[in-house]
């Protein structure tokens, strides 16, 4: 599959799950502060990915819940080493690098773009 | 349920469809004395149809909620002495949840009769450390419904 379609397809899905026009969903666009998705939102796009490209997504693959669970993965608010080593190999398409210089828990959404999810499909396609 | 919205199952094939029906009566309360029954009745039917069908994907042993109505809409009205048909099949399953799609109609069968209602909507289920603990009398209460809709899994 060609990335032009990718990424056709992963606006269709997000634009579906999340109620917004296909023009509003582009690239650079966070899903929750820019397209306010919410949580079962998430769980919306996964269904809408597993469907389009006929993948299989495990349970929190694309959106790994234990960040948010987990002590050791955050202290005093903030995303610790092994946190930051967590996401790294849960989330090896997510650019950190801006992150990693402010790893507030509160700002792991931000990492959820229209972006991310197309490097994550692509990712499936090449593995 | 305070206010069931299906009469009985007539199929149930878990992971796959179900078809429910609703006789839609003079009678009913939320009616009073309106000559239409109420879109958002409609689809609230047609969720009642897919939480069961959902939740038969688990052998009944998740409890369910409704995540979101992904789209629905009403082409033409239900009224009393209307039976409506409710098919509901399973568009995708994960282990958090199911997607479905609804079609309720009056008449014979979907292609058939005539539409009253579609919806696709998300049916999430009740994450295993937040479900309430077990209760004996609301066990109960869930067989004895079950029984009345005639879901076929708990009557055979």
């Amino acid at each position: 599959m060609g990335d032009n379609e990718i990424l056709d397809k992963v606006r269709d899905c997000v634009a579906t799950a999340l109620g917004r026009d296909r023009e509003e969903v582009t690239l650079e666009k966070v899903l929750s502060r820019d397209l306010e998705a919410e949580s079962i939102d998430y769980l919306d796009i996964t269904f809408q990915l597993e469907k389009s490209f006929g993948i299989t997504i495990q349970k929190d693959e694309l959106f790994p819940q234990k960040i948010f669970q987990d002590e050791s993965l955050v202290k005093g608010g903030v995303v610790t080493e092994k946190g930051l080593a967590f996401l790294s190999e849960k989330l090896p398409y997510a650019d950190l690098s801006s992150f990693r210089k402010d790893p507030k828990v509160t700002r792991v959404p931000d990492l959820f773009t229209v972006q991310l999810l197309v490097n994550y499909v692509k990712t499936k396609f090449r593995a | 349920m305070r206010y069931v919205l299906i009469d009985r199952f007539l199929e149930l094939e878990p992971g796959k469809r179900a078809r429910a029906v609703k006789c839609v009566t003079r009678g009913e309360e939320f009616l009073r004395g309106m000559e239409v029954f109420p879109a958002p009745l409609v689809l609230e039917a047609l969720l009642q149809t897919g939480g069961v069908l959902a939740r038969a994907g688990t052998g009944f042993s998740r409890m369910s909620v409704l995540g979101k109505v992904e789209s629905a809409s009403f082409p033409s009205p239900a009224r009393p002495g209307d039976r409506i048909l409710l098919d509901v099949a399973v568009s995708l399953a994960r282990p958090e949840g199911t997607m479905c799609d609804g079609v309720a109609t009056v008449g014979e069968g979907p292609g058939q009769g005539r539409v009253v209602g579609r919806a696709s909507f998300l049916i999430v289920f009740v994450p295993e450390g937040m479900a309430p603990p077990p209760d004996a009398a609301r066990e109960e209460q869930r067989r004895r419904l079950m029984r009345a809709l005639r879901i076929p899994a708990v009557t055979g």
